[in-house]
Order: C-alpha cells, then sequence, then structure tokens
C-alpha cells in the first residue's frame, strides 16, 4: 500500500530561490566607503556665501539662528539672532552686543582660530544657560 | 587598545588614533601635534582635560572633536 501521495512539483517561491542562490553565490566583495572630511560647520548645515556663513547654533534645546562673518585676518565675528531669555540670563549675557533688529554680536575674549571652533563655543554657551 | 577618530574640527580633517588604556587628552593631542585644541565628544560634551584619561570615556571606533580653544566675553565680563 502507498503511504504517500505525489502531488507533482511546482517552482519555489521567489525569496526561498533568491536565499539559495545567495548561498551558492557567496558574499559580494566589501566596498569600502570613503569618509567625506566636513569641517563642523558643513556638518552642522551652515552654508558659505562671501565671507559669510549662515546657518543656526545647533543645542539640545533648540537650534539657534546665527550669522558669522570672516574677515581676511582670520577673524570672525559671531552673531546670533533674538536671544532667548535663558541666554539673556546668563553670566555672560553682557558679551553680547546688540546690533539691531534682535542681532546680537557674540563678543570673544579669547578667538577661536576657526570658525567651527566658534560655533562649537557659542552652542557650549548656550547649552549652559539652559542648564544653570 | 580602541580606535578613536579625531576630527579637527576647523578642516573637517579625520585621524584615526589607537589608544591604550590610561591615553590622557593631553597624548593624543600632542601626538597628533594639535597643541593649541581641545578635545571634546561635541559641543554638547565638556572639553575633555589635558591630563584626563580618555580611554574609559570613549567607545571603541568613536568619533571625537578636537577644536581651538576660544571664549566668549570681553575685559569686565570674562570668567
Amino acid at each position: 500500500m502507498r503511504r504517500l501521495k505525489d502531488l507533482g512539483t511546482r517552482p519555489a517561491p521567489n525569496s526561498v530561490r533568491e536565499l539559495i542562490l545567495r548561498a551558492v553565490r557567496g558574499h559580494a566583495p566589501t566596498t569600502q566607503v570613503e569618509r567625506r572630511p566636513l569641517a563642523y560647520w558643513q556638518e552642522r548645515g551652515w552654508t558659505l556665501s562671501g565671507n559669510r556663513y549662515t546657518g543656526s547654533y545647533q543645542t539640545p534645546y533648540g537650534a539657534f539662528q546665527g550669522w558669522i562673518e570672516e574677515q581676511r585676518s582670520g577673524h570672525a565675528e559671531f552673531y546670533l539672532y533674538n536671544p532667548s531669555n535663558e541666554i539673556r540670563s546668563h553670566s555672560h549675557w553682557t558679551c553680547f552686543q546688540q546690533r539691531g533688529s534682535d542681532w546680537y554680536l557674540v563678543h570673544m575674549a579669547k578667538q577661536p582660530k576657526d570658525v567651527s571652533s566658534g560655533i562649537m563655543t557659542i552652542e557650549r554657551l548656550i547649552r549652559e544657560a539652559y542648564e544653570r | 587598545m580602541k580606535k578613536l577618530s579625531v576630527v579637527v574640527a576647523g578642516t573637517g580633517q579625520i585621524r584615526d588614533v589607537e589608544i591604550q588604556s590610561g591615553t590622557t587628552a593631553g597624548d593624543i593631542l600632542h601626538q597628533l601635534n594639535l597643541s593649541d585644541y581641545l578635545l571634546s565628544k561635541g559641543p554638547n560634551e565638556p572639553f575633555f582635560a589635558a591630563a584626563e584619561s580618555v580611554y574609559d570615556k570613549v567607545q571603541d571606533g568613536e568619533k571625537v572633536f578636537a577644536s581651538t580653544k576660544a571664549e566668549v566675553g570681553i575685559t569686565v565680563c570674562a570668567a
């Protein structure tokens, strides 16, 4: 007496066939992805037009609109738009000089050597203002 | 040993280093010839002190930033 009944054959589903083919083919050669050197200001989405950078100082407490003017000498001036009450309560608030239309120049006692370091300094200051 | 990618903030240049237990921020900056820089895990993290061991505070393969010293302030308010 036959204990089984042959029901015929049918093609395996595509997903199963792909799995088997992949196992037979093996892994494709590894592709090494090059890292792109990006200055911090670029990484943070600032844009540069002429000698003027536009973007925002980014902190866990929000992004704060700013712009930076870099002079030929390398000296940079950092501006912040409409500082929040928390920033206005910071001990360094007197270092912010109003320049009209709610824009404030952030005065640096020690100038950073590059724009990126200046952005990081201001982001750090803003974070401090919110954590005090 | 841990691998670390030190990103020089101004240029985006990436310097790969391998550090041993006890390696300080000063050791790294000195070896990379970045003596006027400070090391941090980013603007939301404090700077490492020069004598501070970095090894225990970073993950293998982590990215850290080297940025130049700057301070917000004017003569009357610089803290």
